[in-house]
């Protein structure tokens, strides 16, 4: 995976982060999902739907305990669709 | 943080959201007076949020078949039967259930929810997967969680979301448990289970479905969903609970695959936990020969249900999109649904509140369920009170 492919991600997932965040903060890649953007589950769920249809991928529930910032994020989604 | 800090965390938030003196989630009856009435704060009330479809905790039959055993086997079994050793009640009814079922084998748990916890933590392990329904009851997520398993979620009752999962798992698909449930129990919508099962069929794996709201509901025999959708052969697990149509406490799976009767040794749920009391299970021996006997009950449930859920649809109300015994309203706000809630209650009807998470999609609902035992009088009741309420939901929206 490229700097160029990770840059895309992190672009695609800032705006459907911004999309769904309750609080509109500035979003980089320290920005924490829940503490900063004030994301609960349920958000985060809503959130995962549009993650998954715009990657085409499949996010396993069990990788959210390990999602705390953004770049967390990115790099989960990078190494699905690595996998994938 | 100290220990005890999220606690206070939760009074905090239970503060804001409750007035002073209204606390829907710790209602106290004082008394109750029949299946569909009780004493609440002084106050007779229809209760219309109880999950008692055919009204069976009365029942006559199965109140002497638990006071009869009470008396013969004594209040309890004090430990698991693993270690304390199984009564005649529990093999009976396993072996009622299973012939119920037309299956070849079945396990009783003390709750239903222990048996989610019970048989989905032991039938699925690290490496499989288990592929969920997204509205999926508490107990399921728990379950899976403790498994082990890879979890993956489709969209509620989404078809292609869920063939989309099944498809991308590829040859994993084979080692895959997919859970779906046969009513779901906020909204008592219905899964396309027919459908579900066909896409089972054509990726593998294998399929629970857990039927707590539609056992004793849905089906010519009352079997539920799976039997009302005509695929019980394609089902691998069916999974329930004692304590809604049949009136007492318990759960159960059953299944054709003998392999099933291996979980008894292994699931915690089972092995370190108290047997169901003898008299829980005489009663739930009863309410099983009520069902074969007594299939009018089933017809007045649903006869119910269709004047709930017309009479509320008539008012204007938004409600679930399929006709069930499980008639849930959506409310404009938490606040309006608090407001709606405690009127009813004032008003003399007892209904579910509520909030999300626990409510799909953010929604915040007035979850009312049906049972055979209301009378058309009641129901008319109800839907009146909703109507006198009514201008309260609508001001300021």
């Amino acid at each position: 995976m490229t700097n160029a492919q990770y840059a895309d991600i992190l672009q695609k997932v800032a705006s459907l982060l911004q999309a769904h965040a309750p609080r509109p903060v500035p979003i980089h890649e320290d920005t924490e999902l829940i503490n900063d953007l004030g994301f609960d589950s349920l958000r985060v769920m809503e959130m995962m739907n549009d993650v998954e249809d715009a990657f085409d991928i499949t996010y396993p529930l069990n990788a959210l305990s390990d999602l705390k910032t953004v770049r967390d994020f990115v790099l989960q989604i990078q190494d699905i669709i690595r996998n994938s | 943080m100290g220990l005890l800090d999220k606690l206070n965390a939760v009074a905090a938030t239970r503060q804001a959201l409750l007035p002073p003196g209204v606390d829907p989630f710790n209602v106290v009856f004082d008394e109750l007076y029949t299946s569909t009435e009780a004493s609440l704060g002084g106050r007779r009330v229809i209760l219309a949020g109880t999950n008692n479809y055919l009204g069976l905790t009365f029942d006559p039959q199965c109140i002497e078949a638990a006071r009869a055993t009470l008396i013969r086997e004594g209040t309890g079994t004090t430990g698991s039967r693993m270690a304390n050793g199984t009564f005649a009640g529990h093999r009976d009814l396993e072996k009622e259930m299973a012939e119920f079922y037309g299956c070849s084998n079945a396990i009783v748990f003390s709750t239903g929810f222990v048996t989610n916890l019970g048989v989905i933590s032991t039938l699925a392990g690290p490496g499989d997967v288990i592929v969920l329904d997204a509205d999926s009851h508490a107990s399921i997520y728990d379950a899976c969680k403790m498994s082990g398993a890879e979890m993956i979620r489709f969209r509620h009752n989404n078809l292609e979301d869920l063939e989309k999962k099944l498809q991308r798992l590829g040859s994993r698909a084979e080692q895959t448990l997919i859970i779906v449930e046969g009513i779901y129990s906020m909204l008592g919508d219905c899964a396309p289970l027919a459908e579900i099962a066909a896409l089972k069929k054509k990726y593998g794996g294998w399929l629970l479905v857990d039927e707590a709201h539609s056992m004793g509901v849905l089906g010519a025999k009352g079997r539920g969903m799976a039997e009302a959708a005509g695929v019980e052969a394609d089902i691998d697990f069916i999974v329930g609970t004692f304590s809604k149509s049949l009136g007492s406490i318990g759960g159960y799976c059953v299944s054709n695959h003998k392999e099933l009767d291996l979980v008894r040794y292994i699931s915690r749920s089972y092995v370190f936990t108290a047997s169901p009391s003898p008299a829980t299970i005489a009663s739930v021996r009863e309410a099983l020969k009520v069902i074969n006997a007594r299939p009018e009950l089933r017809a007045r449930l649903w006869e119910n249900a269709t004047q709930l859920y017309e009479g509320l649809g008539q008012l204007g109300y938004e409600l679930g999109p399929d006709l069930s015994p499980i008639v849930a309203v959506r409310m404009p706000s938490r606040e309006k649904t608090l407001l709606a809630w405690k009127e009813l209650l004032d008003r003399g009807v007892y209904v579910n509140l509520v909030f999300p998470p626990a409510a799909p999609a953010g929604m915040s609902l007035l979850r009312c369920s049906v049972s055979a035992a209301h009378t058309p009088d009641q129901i008319e009741r109800i839907i009146g009170i909703f109507a006198e309420i009514m201008p309260l939901i609508t001001a300021g929206e």
